[in-house]
């Protein structure tokens, strides 16, 4: 464990060497923060309320979601593409270390650094400039952490299994594109779901990107009551668990792949 | 004057090899090539619903009906192609410039910028113009709008125009690089903000906001001004050249600055590991 700690610690020095990306990361979502404000303002200019939700409820949603995008980052995919590329895939299996642990590690290294960096600065922008994103129940508030850390590792392990793909595939930069816009399309993180037609609402529902999104921030604006939320856990939570031996089954087949290959 | 014209055969000649090369190193990963034809495709077919979803939920947006969106939306999409098609490279010039890659294009007697872009030219970019192009087309029929020439001329001048304005502004935040001596992608981050400002009208953002996209950052250039003339709509009846020309006057002012901005950024350049 003190091992991926000490990952976690060297990968929050190296994400604090580079000062500019800092700041025009800020800026640029900074950019795309307001002008979704503005987006949805232009919207609910006619309408009070659209769907059950009111204007101010969808202002603070998308000032959550770009806060909750920083917690969505990821780097695995890279990394395995760059170490079966490059070959360097064989040795680093030997290391006494779980490799696919030290990518986690360094993800969530990433993520300590960029909470600082990023989501800290965007909540406050979003506060001074839109609304204050203000908690519908503050008792939801564990519910709400709780929902965040499965979401974070769905999207982690939906990551890590197109990263895999660079095993049979090599060069994975299409797919990554490929499931990053499934990812900002169908999660909700741009438009709620809940504006679709129903039959494809329904369709999504069935699908783990919403969950790693739309849910979270449903529970922090108070959508819906408490039993419909929680039924909507239960199926992130099928998810996380389907996603996880679909990740052991694939790390299982990958090792014995590398290990044949390597000798 | 000869010497001018045998340069500006010469690197048509090169233009062409390149491209020959391109699309020979693009077979070399048969499933990226199948992960291209499905992602941008499927990227912007995705956009377009979600536009028709808004639309049926809100009614109009900022006063376009969704025949007019599909217009804007299309055009949008097949400059955005364009764009993609030779100039994607602006978005991973911070790469270049801390693995030193430039020293390669700075021995060959050819323009830097003009190897930049043409010696990676992005061929699956052509994998965004058809759903660009349908959508166009079916944004056409809806907003019933006859073909005539001028209809035509209008179109093609706003596309190189919006082209170069988008191209212009890949290397500006490109070039930054040499400055920084980070290699930030903001490639994702441009894309966002730029469908969001091409692709819906930006009358819909306030005076402040649309003054920016206008004189500041011209995106607004790339489509909505163009496009609200053409149809007709915002009390601009104005039905002639005068707004894609202008369209076009904007792409190469911006392109001549970017280019600037890249030349001063190169005399910076000092390679890797010094």
């Amino acid at each position: 464990m003190i091992k991926y700690l000490y990952i976690v610690k060297t990968q929050i020095i190296k994400s604090l060497t580079y000062e500019f990306n800092v700041y025009g990361n800020i800026l640029m979502q900074t950019i795309i923060m307001i002008t979704s404000a503005y987006f949805w303002k232009a919207l609910y200019r006619n309408q009070s309320v659209v769907a059950g939700v009111d204007e101010q409820s969808m202002l603070t949603y998308i000032i959550i979601s770009s806060a909750l995008s920083v917690v969505m980052f990821t780097n695995v995919e890279r990394r395995i593409e760059q170490s079966v590329i490059k070959g360097t895939v064989a040795t680093d299996m030997m290391k006494p270390v779980n490799l696919f642990g030290v990518y986690l590690a360094e993800d969530i290294g990433s993520i300590i650094a960029l909470i600082f960096q990023n989501m800290i600065p965007i909540l406050l922008i979003g506060g001074i400039f839109i609304k204050i994103p203000k908690m519908a129940d503050i008792r939801d508030l564990p519910l709400f952490i709780f929902s965040v850390l499965i979401s974070f590792l769905i999207n982690w392990l939906i990551a890590a299994l197109f990263g895999m793909l660079s095993f049979t595939a090599v060069n994975i930069d299409a797919l990554i594109q490929v499931k990053k816009h499934l990812l900002r399309l169908l999660s909700g993180s741009i438009i709620p779901i809940w504006f679709f037609p129903e039959i494809v609402a329904n369709v999504l529902r069935a699908l783990p990107f919403v969950y790693i999104y739309q849910l979270p921030i449903s529970i922090y604006i108070g959508k819906g009551d408490r039993l419909e939320q929680i039924a909507q856990m239960k199926i992130q939570f099928l998810w996380l668990i389907v996603l996880f031996a679909l990740f052991f089954a694939a790390q299982h087949r990958i090792t014995r792949k590398v290990l044949v290959q390597g000798g | 004057m000869i010497k001018a014209f045998k340069e500006l055969g010469h690197y048509l000649d090169v233009t062409c090899h390149v491209i020959k090369m391109a699309a020979m190193t693009i077979i070399e990963y048969p499933a990226n090539i199948a992960g291209w034809m499905i992602s941008n495709p499927l990227q912007f077919i995705m956009g377009f619903a979600i536009i028709k979803f808004v639309v049926e939920a809100f009614g109009e947006v900022g006063g376009w009906n969704y025949g007019q969106l599909a217009f804007l939306y299309g055009l949008s999409v097949i400059s955005h192609a364009l764009s993609m098609i030779f100039f994607v490279q602006g978005w991973f010039m911070g790469y270049f410039v801390i693995e030193g890659d430039f020293d390669r294009y700075l021995t060959r007697p050819l323009g830097v910028l003009y190897q930049f872009f043409f010696t990676n030219i992005n061929i699956f970019g052509v994998t965004d113009l058809i759903p660009g192009i349908l959508v166009f087309v079916y944004g056409c029929i809806k907003c019933s709008i006859h073909i005539t020439p001028l209809f035509i001329l209008q179109i093609i001048v706003t596309l190189i125009g919006a082209t170069l304005i988008r191209g212009g502004i890949y290397i500006l935040l490109g070039s930054t690089s040499f400055h920084t001596r980070s290699a930030t992608d903001f490639g994702q981050y441009t894309q966002e903000i730029m469908d969001k400002t091409t692709m819906y009208p930006i009358s819909m953002y306030p005076e402040s906001l649309q003054f920016i996209l206008t004189y500041l950052i011209p995106i607004g250039w790339v489509s909505f001004y163009p496009v609200s003339s053409m149809l007709g709509i915002e009390n601009n009846m104005y039905n002639g050249m005068l707004l894609p020309l202008v369209t076009l006057l904007v792409g190469i002012l911006v392109m001549c600055l970017a280019g600037g901005y890249f030349t001063l950024g190169l005399a910076k350049y000092e390679s890797a590991g010094n």
